[in-house]
């Protein structure tokens, strides 16, 4: 059955009619064109189709699209401040290698997005365990950990 | 390879640096496209139907109830696609491969295997028909272990190859007398070892979309690490000419060797699309990538040596069974690279191996990141461990008796450049003071008794190309435009290594220009040069040579047009950071967008050159430096400190080159500790299919990893000295671990991976 979802993405009211089955993450990909959400196991094992959702870190493959009715949500795509501006952790994240791949760190973005808006100074055990329900194959993770560290020292200093 | 060339040496520019990578930008925004983003009008969705028994004779297919469920375009068996006998792995020019497969055939050889396809126009109508596919089978006999197929008698899974489920002839080394060298032994060692069957877990599923034209020629985007030779096996198999196959990749979400094999998917995309007229795509499960995909080859060794009492090695026996699953894949190629990487490594003069590689009715096993040495050098280096506790010596200090240095003979039957290795491991004992560690205070810590801590070193060395197996060749085309800017095609695959990157930077340093005016065109067949493919850790050795050739002309070129603006000869001019300038009056100048320019009825130009180089061979040499704490109640080992020393020749680009040493480790810490992807040996089903029940090393689990790299051994075969180093992490850290493990309870394990199962099981034995 076709069901009409009205959401927010990336702050911009968006409309969608979608098959109550459908995922969020399916919608996000094929309906919205919104393909920086990557599909690496559709079963909520790997995270590289974190999303944010009201505040709160999601799989998208897990979530329905009809459960995103009324909701705001952010992805990769909303994750620059603004055009020709990256966010501190998109820049850390070149500058310290912690891409090689690159299909898991749209979602590793957004969590560790989600880790530093509630923790500004996470430890390095904040940080490992922010990054656990996101599987990254190619790094080892040291190069992720220091871009985020890097980042948050960033934000800090940005603040003050 | 040839020790006269001298290494050129030179005050870098951007060689050396860790430039921003040209592909990250796009990686952090989400705007990189990937296979699976592509979209095309009028797409429609493949679906492959998987057998649910191990090996079976197809008694009868009938699709007609999928052919009639509304939405279904196409539905594919063994009836109705082309038969032909092709390779599964891709090598060109090599004898390493087997043709053992069909696109679809009338038998089953593993749970898993295709048996129909169907497009549909969405995903979930494809999957709907496929369960409305009846398949009889006649049951046949399976066999799940290497050691049952080779028995006579077994049930044969192919009608071609050598028989006796064998992929190819046995491959047999012999070097010296290893009979009179056991008789001048003090003492022998031998021993079994084994190896599960770890997964390569790319994030990015497999993925193709198929497209063909008017003219019948097939547009087919893949996730590839060897794109042209998916357009050459894909030409072949389906009867067209080379250029009417387009193949394209852009970003790809890993590989690790896995992406080099010719899947069944992709036929059957190419076919689907062709019988419909309209694009498909064909994108795996995550289950899929473990059934359908590859992994490393299981491995069974029997290791025998003989040592002097002084510790040197005076005979190597060793028997190898490789596991190709149902097949031959890589096999082949592991079988010989694993084989004969045991020559060497630790030197020995008399050596005598045998290798082999069974046909089982399990999934196919292909190239994974370290290509049957994880296997072979996993033996060798804890045997060597178990030598020295034998002497009472510390196995640093036999390893260093032992290794390979400068004018050993490699496995490729090249002397050996440089003592890579011994200052590796001399680095790593000098950094860690290891004496120091190994005699340090053992006394459990009073709040934590049940924590053992163990030290171990791994050793190991990897070619830096498949040579001598396979001659490659590296190509590369270099552009000045006429605005100064340079662009760089290159076929090589771009699989999250950072490759395009090293090699544009060797363009920018041998040209002589910025790095930021360097771009690099990739990924089109139809376009860049030919390119073997990124396999065997070679991609900045041997592209990157090509490369740094081309370069080389247009630089000779750019000099002579400028040398003419100028009005002065080309030997009195030099070229840097974009700027041409008389040597003896830098002031006397002009950019190189200057020089291509238009000027006094000279009209603006391009210059193109290309690079053709077919390389033999380079090692690169690493040791790692393991500490592990083992829970002796819950048989838990935990890896808390790596210190990997690499000898890499000439690093062109820092950074990328310690995130390929710290990926390896994990991969590898995973391997020995928790990977194996389990396959039920009675039903030839999978077990754990998937990232949950498949184990790998996480955020919470990953050590601190502080990464050495040495200039220690260049090689005038790569740019400047440059060594690969893609493999070699991988190989070096498994016997650190167990090793490690030994030196904290005392216990030997020669297998991996290494449980806790197996650990509380050691332990309760030991007591016992």
């Amino acid at each position: 059955m076709k069901r009409i979802v009205e959401l927010t993405i990336n702050g911009e009211p968006r409309d969608m009619v979608v098959d109550s089955c459908r995922s969020l993450l399916d919608a996000l990909r094929d309906d919205l064109g919104l393909t920086g959400t990557k599909k690496g196991c559709d079963v909520g094992d790997c995270g590289a189709c974190t999303v944010i959702v009201d505040g709160e870190p999601v799989n998208a493959c897990l979530m329905l699209a009809v459960e995103a009715e009324g909701r705001s949500v952010e992805t990769i795509e909303g994750l620059q401040p603004g055009v020709d501006v990256l966010h501190p952790l998109q820049d850390a994240f070149m500058r310290y290698g912690a891409s090689q791949c690159g299909f898991c760190t749209p979602g590793i973005l957004m969590m560790a997005k989600k880790l530093l808006d509630d923790n500004p100074r996470p430890t390095d055990e904040d940080i490992r365990f922010g990054l656990s329900g996101n599987i990254c194959r190619c790094t080892g993770y040291t190069k992720i950990f220091d871009a985020i560290k890097a980042a948050a020292i960033e934000m800090e200093a940005a603040r003050s | 390879m040839n020790m006269t060339t001298p290494i050129e040496q030179r005050d870098f520019k951007i060689v050396g640096k860790s430039v921003r990578r040209d592909d990250v930008l796009e990686k952090v925004t989400g705007e990189a496209e990937y296979t699976g983003d592509v979209k095309l009008s009028g797409m429609l969705h493949g679906k492959i139907k998987r057998a649910a028994i191990a090996h079976a004779r197809i008694k009868s297919i009938d699709v007609s109830k999928a052919l009639a469920y509304p939405g279904v375009k196409a539905v594919l068996t063994h009836e109705n696609v082309p038969r032909v006998l092709h390779y599964g792995s891709p090598h060109p020019r090599s004898a390493s491969c087997t043709k053992d497969q069909y696109i679809l055939d009338d038998k089953v050889r593993f749970w898993g295997e295709g048996v129909a396809a169907v497009a549909a126009i969405s995903e979930e109508i494809a999957d709907e028909a496929l369960d409305l596919i009846e398949v009889e089978y006649e049951p046949l006999p399976a066999v799940f272990e290497p050691e049952d197929a080779a028995q006579p008698g077994a049930p044969l899974i192919h009608d071609v190859g050598p028989g006796g489920n064998l992929v190819l002839d046995p491959v047999r080394i012999n070097r010296g007398d290893v009979d009179a060298g056991f008789a001048q032994a003090d003492f022998v060692l031998e021993g079994v070892f084994s190896g599960g069957r770890p997964h390569p877990a790319y994030m990015e599923p497999n993925v193709c979309i198929a497209d063909w034209d008017g003219s019948n020629k097939l547009t087919f985007w893949t996730s590839t690490q060897t794109s042209f030779m998916v357009r050459g096996i894909l030409a072949e198999v389906l009867g067209l000419p080379l250029t009417k196959v387009r193949v394209l990749v852009d970003h790809m979400g890993g590989g690790f060797g896995a992406k080099q094999d010719l899947f069944q998917h992709e036929f059957l995309c190419a076919l689907l699309a062709k019988q419909t007229r309209r694009p498909v795509k064909m994108e795996f499960s995550r289950h899929e990538t473990f059934v359908a995909g590859r992994s490393r080859h299981p491995c069974k060794i029997w290791l025998k040596q003989g040592f002097k009492n002084d510790g040197t090695l005076v005979a190597r026996d060793m028997k190898l069974a490789y596991d190709s699953g149902a097949y031959g894949s890589h096999g082949p190629g592991v079988t010989i690279v694993g084989t004969t990487a045991a020559t060497s490594l630790y030197r020995c003069e008399n050596v005598r191996l045998e290798g082999r590689c069974v046909y089982t009715n399990t999934p196919i096993n292909g190239a994974f990141r370290g290509y049957g040495v994880v296997q072979s050098y996993y033996a060798l280096d804890i045997q060597m461990d178990e030598a020295a506790e034998r002497l009472g010596m510390d196995p640093a200090e036999l390893k260093l008796k032992n290794v390979v240095r400068a004018g050993d003979i490699a496995p490729s039957g090249h002397p050996i450049l440089g003592h890579g290795l011994e200052i590796c491991l001399q680095h790593g004992i000098d950094v860690l003071d290891w004496k120091k560690l190994r005699n340090r205070d053992r006394t459990p810590d009073p709040k934590r008794p049940h924590i053992r801590t163990g030290w171990g070193i791994g050793c190991e060395m990897h070619g830096s190309s498949a040579y001598p197996g396979i001659k490659e060749q590296g190509n590369a085309t270099v552009k000045v435009n006429e605005d100064g800017t340079v662009t760089l095609l290159t076929g090589a695959a771009g699989l999250g290594t950072g490759a395009h990157t090293a090699l544009a930077q060797i363009v920018a340093e041998e040209l002589g220009v910025r790095f930021e005016d360097v771009g690099t065109i990739h990924g089109d067949t139809d376009v860049v040069p030919w390119d073997i493919g990124a396999f065997a850790s070679h991609t900045t050795y041997l592209v990157g040579t090509a490369a740094k050739m081309a370069a080389g002309k247009v630089r000779t070129a750019v000099l002579e047009r400028a040398a003419m603006k100028l009005q002065v000869s080309p030997a009195e001019i030099d070229l840097s950071e974009g700027k041409v300038f008389v040597i003896t009056d830098p002031g006397r100048c002009m950019t190189v967008a200057q020089a291509m320019g238009p000027s006094r009825g000279i009209p603006a130009a391009n210059i193109v050159a290309n690079g053709t180089y077919e390389p033999t061979k380079s090692y690169s040499f690493a040791a790692h430096f393991a500490e592990v704490h083992v829970d002796t109640e819950t048989g838990i080992v935990e890896v808390k400190r790596v210190i990997p020393v690499h000898d890499v020749g000439r690093v062109i680009h820092p950074i990328a080159a310690q995130g390929q040493i710290e990926g390896g480790i994990q991969q590898g810490i995973g391997h020995t500790l928790t990977e194996d992807y389990v396959i039920d040996k009675k039903t030839g089903r999978s077990l754990n299919a998937g990232l949950v029940d498949y184990k790998m090393p996480l955020s919470m689990d990953m050590p601190d990893i502080e990464t050495i790299i040495l200039e220690a051994a260049p090689d005038p075969g790569g740019p400047w000295g440059a060594k690969g180093v893609g493999e070699d992490p991988i190989i070096a850290i498994g016997p650190a671990i167990a090793n490690a493990i030994h030196d904290a309870i005392g216990v030997r394990f020669r297998h991996y991976p290494i449980t806790p199962e197996d650990v509380l099981k050691a332990l309760r034995e030991k007591a016992a």
